[in-house]
């Protein structure tokens, strides 16, 4: 596996339009770890994901991967450094969880290499990843919500990016299935990957992401280790909730209780 | 989860691939064929359905040759086309009936291809290039040439002029958004009815005489094929259909959604552009010939995601299953009325309708996307 790649942005602006959403931002994902990215709704994060992967081309500043501009670089290219599950991601009917997983493969194949003894060994270890031997033979439509997501985010481990951005890999998933998703999030950044994830959900940051981003108004408010930054001040700045921290007795990582609307 | 189990390093991967030794297995479904570094997949379920639709093909052209007012045998009618045989016969055959069996397989062949393209471009099954105002455009130039000049000047060139001016105004009047299939599909529509409109007014406003010269123009048919028409057709489709295979790869991830499609290294913009395109031109050359056969665009292409798996488009079969479709419709319009001749566009569009309608009403409604 290639070493961690650094993934960053310097004073980068996106917008929708004719409307900011994002302006003169500098962010870093730590490598080898997992970045949270949260905050309220509207608030620019998944725009912020969307601009890190190119999917939206910037109105100024750039997005940098090891020191290149991203949008210089070859679509093909960008694929195989840099894997993005989308928050709405859609297959055509009729696929496979197999199928669906050995499409993460495309950025490495080409006309006369279509199927290698690479393409197989990170299609198993993709399936492997996220638990999925025995469904592999299973039509898409036929997984449960957990169940397809973890497909899908197979598909980008597929893909053997060191980075991988994930947008809201959670949401409308039950509290086991949500479980599923971070304990493999976990294990790819314990096997080198820097892993980048938007999530609304604050108290699964805390507990599962190494860096926190915490965005207000498509500006940084708070960068950090969770157990550092997360303070009741900040909760509510973010979401307009008061609240009391208590440390997690099993982890450390902050719990909010006592919810109350300011 | 092993740091070497989950992620081998590339340099350790090439090393077994040089061993030549390592043994890899294809996904399920497919054939693998290797030469040292070199190796492709095969479908099995594409192969076998291209090679059902082929012989499928084979026999309703023999059909096709065989039948008519003058019925053939199979024997007498391969004699014929090698050239033996009767004077008559050879004359029926090789004079008539070959010359319109070679144009029905092109024109079918390229309106089905470009249908899937345009399908695959927009995600929607039902977006061929006749609903986005191609063959109304060509039409329209045709018609105005017979009309206007009163003689018939050229109308296969001026209906390829007529297509690319329909193709370009939609183009024109889409841009401006993304290049996303939905917005070209609306603007398409317009424009078809403009060009439609424009066509009715010409045809409104001439003798009887002038107006049976452009009927053809108006219905579809193989009956009055312009030569150099088919021979520029042959070209486009023998060009044209590589392309569309260079593009698969691409066109199989343009089915997921867009920021899948892009995650995964497909170019969308450029990739949009090439289908676009590709579609637009072999419609304008099928057009050119046979005038607007739009129904085989959406009939070949669905005949075809039937029969396949989704694993990718069906290009090869649509192409094949459209150019059926046409021997079929031209023979039904052959014959069911003989003497009298219906137009293949007639036969397509009274088939075509009932089949649009079924898609439509079908209960389980598979592959809508």
């Amino acid at each position: 596996m290639n070493a961690p790649q650094r993934l960053q942005a310097e004073a980068l602006s996106l917008s929708h339009g004719r409307t900011a959403i994002i302006e003169d931002l500098a962010v870093e994902l730590p490598p080898g770890r997992v970045t949270a990215i949260v905050g309220p709704n509207g608030c620019g994060k998944s725009t912020l994901l969307a601009g890190l992967a190119r999917l939206h081309a910037p109105d100024s500043g750039a997005v940098l991967l090891d020191g290149q501009d991203i949008q210089r670089l070859p679509a093909r290219e960008l694929a195989r450094r840099l894997a993005l599950l989308p928050q709405e991601a859609t297959a055509p009917e009729g696929l496979t969880v197999g199928d669906l997983i050995r499409f993460g493969r495309q950025p490495h194949q080409g006309w006369l290499r279509q199927w290698s003894g690479d393409d197989q060994r990170a299609v198993e270890e993709a399936v492997a990843a996220a638990g999925l031997e025995a469904l592999a033979d299973r039509p898409l439509e036929a997984l449960s919500g957990g169940q397809r997501q973890r497909a899908w985010i197979a598909m980008t481990i597929a893909q053997q990016t060191p980075l991988l951005l994930l947008d809201e890999p959670t949401s409308a998933l039950d509290m086991g299935h949500q479980l599923e998703v971070f304990e493999l999030v976990k294990r790819l950044a314990a096997d080198g990957r820097t892993l980048a994830l938007v999530l609304h959900d604050l108290a699964s940051a805390c507990r599962y992401a190494d860096h926190l981003v915490a965005m207000r108004d498509g500006r940084i408010v708070a960068q950090g280790a969770p157990a550092e930054v997360v303070t009741e001040a900040l909760v509510h700045e973010l979401y307009g909730v008061r609240c009391t921290l208590v440390p997690d007795p099993a982890t450390g990582t902050p719990i909010l209780t006592d919810l109350r609307r300011a | 989860m092993s740091d070497t189990l989950l992620m081998p390093s590339r340099a350790a991967a090439r090393g077994l691939d040089a061993g030549a030794a390592e043994r890899v297995a294809p996904p399920p479904g497919y054939w693998r064929l290797a030469r040292g570094e070199r190796h492709l997949l095969i479908e099995r379920r594409a192969l076998i359905v291209s090679l059902l639709l082929l012989g499928l093909l084979a026999a309703a052209s023999l059909a096709y040759l065989c039948l008519g007012q003058q019925v053939l045998s199979p024997a007498d009618a391969w004699a014929a086309l090698q050239g033996e045989g009767d004077p008559l016969s050879g004359f029926l055959v090789q004079e008539l009936r070959f010359p319109r069996l070679l144009a029905a397989w092109l024109t079918g062949a390229a309106l089905a291809l470009a249908g899937c393209l345009m399908q695959t471009l927009a995600r929607n099954r039902l977006a061929t290039p006749g609903i986005i105002g191609i063959d109304n455009g060509a039409t329209a130039f045709a018609v105005a040439s017979i009309v206007g000049l009163g003689v018939s000047l050229a109308p296969p060139a001026l209906a390829l002029v007529g297509a690319a001016t329909a193709a370009a105004i939609t183009f024109g009047v889409a841009s401006g958004g993304d290049t996303r299939g939905y917005r070209f599909i609306v603007a398409g529509i317009g424009v078809g009815a403009v060009f439609g409109a424009v066509t009715q007014l010409l045809l409104a406003r001439v003798d009887i005489d002038t107006a049976n010269q452009a009927y053809p123009w108006t219905v579809g048919t193989l009956n009055a094929r312009p030569g150099d028409a088919v021979a520029v057709l042959a070209v486009g489709l023998a060009l044209g259909w590589p392309l569309a295979m260079a593009l698969a790869r691409s066109l199989s991830l343009m089915r997921f959604s867009d920021a899948v499609a892009r995650g995964l290294g497909v170019g969308l913009r450029r990739r949009r552009a090439q289908t676009l395109g590709l579609s637009v031109l072999l419609t304008a050359l099928a057009v050119a010939v046979a005038g607007p056969v739009g129904m085989v665009g959406l009939i070949g292409p669905e005949i075809a995601r039937s029969l396949s798996s989704s694993r990718g488009v069906p290009l090869t079969a649509s192409a094949l299953a459209g150019a059926l479709v046409m021997v079929l419709a031209d023979l039904a319009g052959r014959l069911l009325l003989a003497p009298i001749e219906l137009p293949v566009g007639i036969v397509t569009a009274v088939v075509g309708g009932p089949w649009l309608l079924w898609i439509l009403m079908r209960p389980a409604n598979r592959r809508v996307s």
